[in-house]
């Protein structure tokens, strides 16, 4: 309709037109690049004046106006965190424990989704609709109970204390009922004709099929573990099996004010958040993403 | 090939002429081996599921029950803790800070959120590092979050301060007993606004467009078009993202205990928190704790089951 009004107006009068509707997207276009701009501007400043302070010793912390440039700096709250606290170590649980959760998270979730998705069975409805309705529940409620059922069967302070809660999140079972239900019925119809037993169509239909789907579970499991702190906090009380999250608040309360560490750990937790973020940007977004997947 | 699955075919045909006894028995086997196969497939998540959700959701019945501590033993008590817990020093506290940083977090979350969406949604070139920079904070654990907010509301040397210096004003306490709470649910805004932008910004590329073009042809301006348009279009995404985040902010913990150690006082002790402390630190309160988290999980299903129940009647009519 645009086009036929532009067309029949006088040839120079639809050339101002287009030159005036270009300006203004020119302009608008402008517009939102100012105010992103700014937005990001915000949200990102905090983590450039944290970055600042881990490379200023104790006075240069405090000094007024800061210095907004690091040059000279200065490595010694790296050196102390990396090589007189147990960082490494921390990092080291937190990357174990979150690969841990996510591989057996992988199988365990694709594997409910294909029986809830495609297998004929009593009581299936039941237990996607409990899953539903407990999905929300947070492990910060249950530490009580969860609690005390890892110390009675010995469990407390120990990796599997760590792994095995987390496993009973019902997330990625219910995304992945999703995927499955979305793949189309006749591919493992065929396959079973063929002679394919079920867990043949699982292993070698569903799964490469699903892959797209199996990063985006792999993502939101691995980064909510990542982040995971109340459970890791309870769960384990000597020093070697601290998480990251744990080991970090652990600096925070303990030892006084000690700003250039606390600076410098803060820095040194983000790099694999950033690493793994830049390789899997899409998959990252994508989390946000799952929750409208869920309708 | 084809010759030999219609040869198949047919056999499997001839076999199957079977007397109804012979056809029950097999049918019912079949029922089994299928049955079998789905629990094998759904079993291991679902004794996860099971043991460590379940069990504990009806576990934390129980001990809402008793009283006493948790490696102690307890004993029965019935509903007395729940009769006490308004009285409860620090329950009540924790339950009113816990709906305040909702109220105040939620709303500046999702506003934000939406506004920071309606402009990169619409952005021609550059949105990938906008969406980069915007979503980062999301992937911030708690801990590393709080960390980084001593060093924005620090009196000395803090960023709030250093600007207000810059301004001329003089510095102030930003984690006061006033304005920690305030403050706690700004630092969440700031973690969360990008997980729901891009939870938007998904939703409205996927509105129709030639509602839009009707919209602007009839000279329906920008403020119109999103009052008229987006806004009922978005409606259903806007409850969800409301249920959903009222929820994440009930369960309110790590940056309270990083950032304010629950302070000045009890200002910042959440449902979470006091729960901790109840059991874990010096408290030995388990029966309380339970009471507690009972309350938290009761609001989180009511919660769940609202939006399970709106989601599923607006599929109805549309």
């Amino acid at each position: 309709m645009a086009v036929e009004t532009a067309a029949r107006l006088p040839p120079a009068i639809a050339a101002d037109h287009a030159r005036a509707r270009r300006a203004r997207r020119r302009r608008n276009e402008l517009l939102r690049h100012l105010a992103l701009a700014a937005i990001t501007f915000v949200l990102v400043a905090p983590f450039y004046y944290v970055f600042l302070a881990s490379l200023k010793n104790a006075t240069e912390i405090f000094s007024y106006p800061p210095k907004l440039l690091p040059f000279p700096p200065y490595l010694g709250n790296y050196e102390k965190l990396l090589f007189h606290t147990g960082f490494l170590r921390w990092m080291f649980n937190t990357l174990f424990v979150a690969g841990s959760v996510t591989t057996l998270k992988i199988f365990l979730d694709s594997m409910a989704g294909y029986a809830l998705a495609k297998v004929d069975m009593t009581g299936k409805k039941v237990v996607f609709m409990a899953m539903l309705i407990l999905l929300m529940v947070p492990i910060g409620a249950l530490i009580v109970p969860l609690w005390s059922l890892m110390s009675s069967i010995g469990l407390i302070d120990t990796y599997a204390a760590l792994i095995l809660p987390p496993l009973a999140n019902p997330l990625g079972a219910i995304l992945m009922r999703q995927f499955i239900l979305g793949l189309p019925k006749d591919l493992d119809n065929a396959a079973r004709l063929d002679g394919l037993s079920e867990f043949g169509i699982y292993w070698r239909i569903v799964l490469p099929l699903i892959k797209p789907g199996l990063v985006v579970l792999a993502v939101i499991i691995f980064t909510d573990q990542f982040m995971s702190f109340i459970w890791p906090l309870i769960a384990t009380t000597s020093d070697d099996l601290q998480v990251l999250t744990v080991g970090v608040a652990a600096l925070r309360a303990h030892g006084g004010a000690n700003y250039g560490l606390w600076s410098a750990s803060a820095v040194m937790s983000l790099i694999p958040v950033g690493v793994f973020f830049f390789v899997l940007q899409r998959q990252f977004l994508a989390r946000s993403l799952a929750g409208a997947l869920k309708q | 090939m084809v010759e030999s699955g219609v040869t198949a075919m047919a056999g499997t045909a001839g076999r199957l002429r079977l007397s109804p006894a012979e056809h029950r028995r097999l049918a019912r086997k079949a029922r089994l081996k299928r049955e079998l196969t789905g629990w094998m497939f759904l079993g291991p998540m679902f004794l996860c599921f099971l043991l460590f959700l379940v069990i504990p959701v009806c576990g934390t019945v129980w001990w809402s029950l008793q009283t006493g501590n948790i490696v102690g033993g307890t004993h029965f008590v019935g509903f007395d803790n729940f009769a006490q817990l308004p009285d409860t020093v620090g329950a009540g506290s924790a339950i009113a800070n816990t709906l305040i940083f909702a109220v105040i977090s939620v709303p500046l979350i999702l506003v934000g959120a939406l506004a920071v969406a309606l402009v990169l949604a619409r952005i021609e070139h550059g949105g990938s590092i906008y969406r980069f920079l915007v979503y980062f904070p999301v992937l911030v654990p708690g801990v590393v979050a709080a960390l980084i907010w001593l060093f924005l509301t620090n009196i000395d040397f803090g960023l709030f301060n250093n600007l207000r210096k810059a301004f001329g004003l003089d510095p102030i306490t930003w984690l006061s007993a006033d304005n920690a709470l305030g403050l706690l649910a700004v630092l969440d805004v700031w973690r969360n606004v990008g997980y729901w932008a891009m939870f938007f910004v998904a939703a409205i590329i996927g509105l129709p467009t030639e509602l839009y073009q009707a919209a602007e042809l009839d000279g329906a301006s920008v403020w119109a078009r999103f009052r008229y348009l987006t806004l009922p279009l978005l409606r259903r995404i806007i409850f969800f993202a409301v249920i959903v985040s009222t929820i994440w902010g009930l369960q309110v913990f790590d940056t309270a205990l990083v950032l304010t150690n629950g302070g000045p006082g009890t200002a910042t002790t959440t449902v979470i928190y006091r729960v901790w402390l109840f059991v874990f630190q010096s408290n030995n309160k388990v029966g309380f704790a339970s009471a507690i988290s009972l309350v938290l999980i009761v609001v989180i299903l009511a919660l769940t089951l609202v939006q399970m129940r709106l989601l599923r009647d607006r599929r109805g009519i549309d």
